[in-house]
């Protein structure tokens, strides 16, 4: 064999060893999974937005020098869709961890695939009670929970506006559950049974027939609890039907996504709502998390799913870098263990949201619902250049609600 | 909630003016399924891209919300001519009811609504965009606040009627329609462009489902998605009236809003749209050619 030959071989060899290291580097990427609601126009700028902050922590050097390959899928805010979003990046993608849902209805039965998978399950938007009840103890949720922002609303209702309440509820879960748990507390704080109650469908157009019925109870406040172009077609029709502004409206937590205002316009103002975060926030982090919205995705006031969009980045962010991972195959269910449990040991996180971010271990609500604080919003204007104003902050006790 | 008439009149005024666009929509289903014997699926899409265009007209283009209305009718109606002409001619050709290219159509229709509702996604987004039309005070009949916008969809659905009605019975051009939809082979005998008249049925049909989604839009706001359950709606309103009747399809739809909205105001306010699947049930159960008795039949 001649020299050139032996060099061309060795050559060869070390290309392969060469091809084979790039292989095994590849091999090392934290592999993130996210299936998230993508149906409206925010909806897929949330997606966009973890993306984004993903594709920043990767051109800043990774997490410890690993990259993240983040997938994200739409689940059109489809149980079977996110169910199988959630079946697909855990087996197929085999993600580290997965991030989603925006819709209660899609995280519910994902809850079931993540525990049986052994797979983190990290909540940007789902507000369900029933989420960090099943006892999962892959399941961690950034928003703040339904119950706390049910005795939150209850509370300032209760005292400032009267106790006699009427409700319209769409049919999708998280509303549906603001709702029953909206009346729960308006009975157990202040012995309140509703005056009115209607489920309605989520896609509904006319509401004359409730508002009508509405009208003649005479009642104090009409809380909507909908996904957001539902409750825009409410409130303008509570308006039509002759029921005055001294009546106040009370949204859900969706009321703090951007079309209800737009859509509603001027029947928006007075609307309030408990969410996580107010675009009027005066910390510099807000100011400076609204300029980079606004710059971004061309939103003038960021309601509470882009800035738990980001939280949730960030606490993840944390919990990998605490990590201990191997990433490799054969550690891939190890691996997944150890961000569970730096996400559970992730504490007093401050961030955008208006309270600090804590979660543990067990697989409690207590643990699981890291986010207890909710701000008090109303709108002051309506329209697409819409303005609010912060009613009031409330933390809750942690075991409150349940 | 206490009995009252004052209620009462307000709840059938309400499902009067709402029954009144589910009946427009159901006209132009109607007129297809009159004229060719073939159920469209994809009018609810056509509905939505009428509340589109009257939207750039009037918003974007400016123009008074009238003109707007005429010009999305108008748009419409070249759009589902050019949908017969490209896509579903081949299978009108071959006949509807119950023959393969009459299943073919409704496939086909299925595929069409798909296929629109996507190209509406691309061109105008997901986003609810709101549609605000100033008419003017609402009217106040005793305790009932009427706005304008729902007296106006009830004056425009009539007109329309009378305007179908006129051309169908009093002009030749409606004599060619009735006759290519009564025997297209015999039509064509007769000198009639066959094909042309199923594309005037087609773009006639597509401008009143813009008309009905022009008009619906100061009421809601418009959407990609805004089709789907008007169709629903739309379809029951022409069971209930008689499949194929055009004063059917309006009282259809005007019976089931009543019926919707007094289901909704006197036995259960949940899930009020049972009710107007409970009465196309029940109409389908003991009269199934409908209030305006047309007998269902299979045209030559």
């Amino acid at each position: 064999m001649s020299i050139f030959n032996k060099n061309f071989i060795a050559a060869g060899m070390a290309g392969v060893f060469v091809a084979g290291m790039a292989a095994s580097a590849m091999s090392a990427d934290i592999r993130v999974g996210i299936t998230m609601r993508m149906i409206s126009e925010n909806g897929q700028r949330y997606g966009q937005m973890v993306m984004d902050e993903i594709d920043m922590i990767n051109e800043s050097g990774g997490i410890n020098g690993n990259m993240l390959k983040a997938t994200l899928m739409n689940d059109e805010c489809k149980s079977d869709k996110g169910v199988a979003n959630a079946i697909k990046l855990i087996n197929q993608q085999k993600v580290h961890i997965l991030i989603g849902s925006t819709c209660s209805s899609v995280s519910l039965p994902i809850v079931d695939i993540t525990e049986k998978a052994g797979v983190p399950q990290i909540i940007p938007h789902s507000t369900n009670d029933k989420i960090t009840k099943k006892g999962s103890a892959w399941v961690f949720r950034v928003p703040v929970s339904g119950r706390y922002y049910a005795g939150v609303n209850a509370k300032y209702v209760g005292e400032n506006i009267g106790k006699k309440i009427a409700y319209l509820c769409a049919a999708d879960a998280a509303s549906q559950n603001d709702c029953d748990a909206m009346q729960s507390q308006m009975k157990s704080q202040h012995g309140a049974d509703p005056a009115y109650v209607a489920q309605v469908q989520e896609k509904e157009v006319d509401f004359r027939t409730h508002m009508q019925k509405i009208k003649s109870a005479g009642v104090d406040g009409i809380m909507i609890a909908a996904l957001a172009e539902t409750m825009a077609r409410a409130l303008t029709q509570s308006y039509e039907a002759g029921i005055p502004a001294s009546v106040r409206r009370i949204g859900s937590s969706s009321a703090s996504n951007s079309p209800v205002p737009s859509i509603a316009g001027d029947a928006a103002k007075g609307v309030f709502f408990a969410a996580a975060y107010a675009a009027a926030d005066s910390r510099p982090i807000a100011r400076l998390f609204n300029e980079m919205v606004k710059k971004r995705y061309g939103v003038n006031s960021p309601d509470h799913d882009f800035s738990q969009a980001y939280d949730l980045v960030r606490i993840t962010e944390i919990a990998l870098k605490n990590a201990d991972l191997k990433l490799d195959d054969e550690n891939l269910a190890a691996d997944r263990t150890a961000i569970r449990d730096a996400i559970a040991n992730v504490k007093d996180y401050n961030g955008l949201a208006s309270g600090p971010i804590s979660f543990c271990a067990a697989a409690t609500p207590q643990c699981r619902d890291g986010n207890r604080t909710a701000v008090l919003i109303a709108y002051t204007k309506g329209g697409k250049d819409y303005k609010t104003e912060v009613l009031a902050r409330v933390t809750m006790p942690i075991d409150f609600g349940l | 909630m206490d009995f009252d008439f004052s209620s009462l009149f307000a709840f059938l005024l309400f499902g009067v003016t709402i029954g009144v666009v589910y009946g427009i929509v159901a006209l132009g289903i109607s007129l297809i399924y009159s004229g060719l014997d073939i159920v469209h699926f994809a009018h609810g899409e056509i509905y939505m891209f009428g509340a589109f265009f009257g939207l750039v007209f009037s918003h974007t283009m400016g123009f008074p919300y009238p003109v707007a209305l005429l010009l999305a009718m108008v748009c419409a109606a070249v759009l589902g001519m050019g949908i017969e002409r490209v896509f579903y001619r081949r299978l009108t050709k071959g006949g509807g009811g119950y023959t393969v290219a009459g299943m073919g159509m409704i496939i086909c229709g299925f595929g069409m609504s798909i296929v629109l509702m996507n190209i509406a996604f691309l061109i105008w987004g997901a986003a609810a965009e709101p549609f605000p039309v100033d008419l003017g005070m609402p009217f106040q009949l005793g305790d009932i606040t009427l706005p304008k916008s729902y007296a106006l969809t009830a004056v425009v659905a009539v007109l329309l009627m009378a305007a179908l009605h006129y051309f169908l019975k009093k002009t030749k051009l409606g004599l060619a329609v009735r006759a290519v939809a009564a025997n297209k082979d015999i039509a064509y005998l007769m000198g009639i462009n066959v094909p042309m008249m199923i594309s005037l049925i087609f773009g006639l049909a597509c401008g009143i489902a813009a008309a009905a989604g022009v008009l619906i839009g100061p009421m809601q706001s418009v959407q990609v998605e805004m089709g789907y359950l008007m169709l629903l709606k739309a379809f029951a309103a022409a069971v209930v009236g008689g499949f194929g009747s055009l004063p059917g399809a309006i009282a259809g739809g005007i019976v089931v809003g009543i019926a919707e909205n007094l289901g909704a105001a006197y036995i259960s306010p949940n899930h009020k749209d049972i009710y107007a699947f409970l009465l196309l049930i029940l109409v389908l159960m003991i009269k199934p050619s409908g209030l305006f008795g047309i007998v269902a039949r299979v045209k030559a």
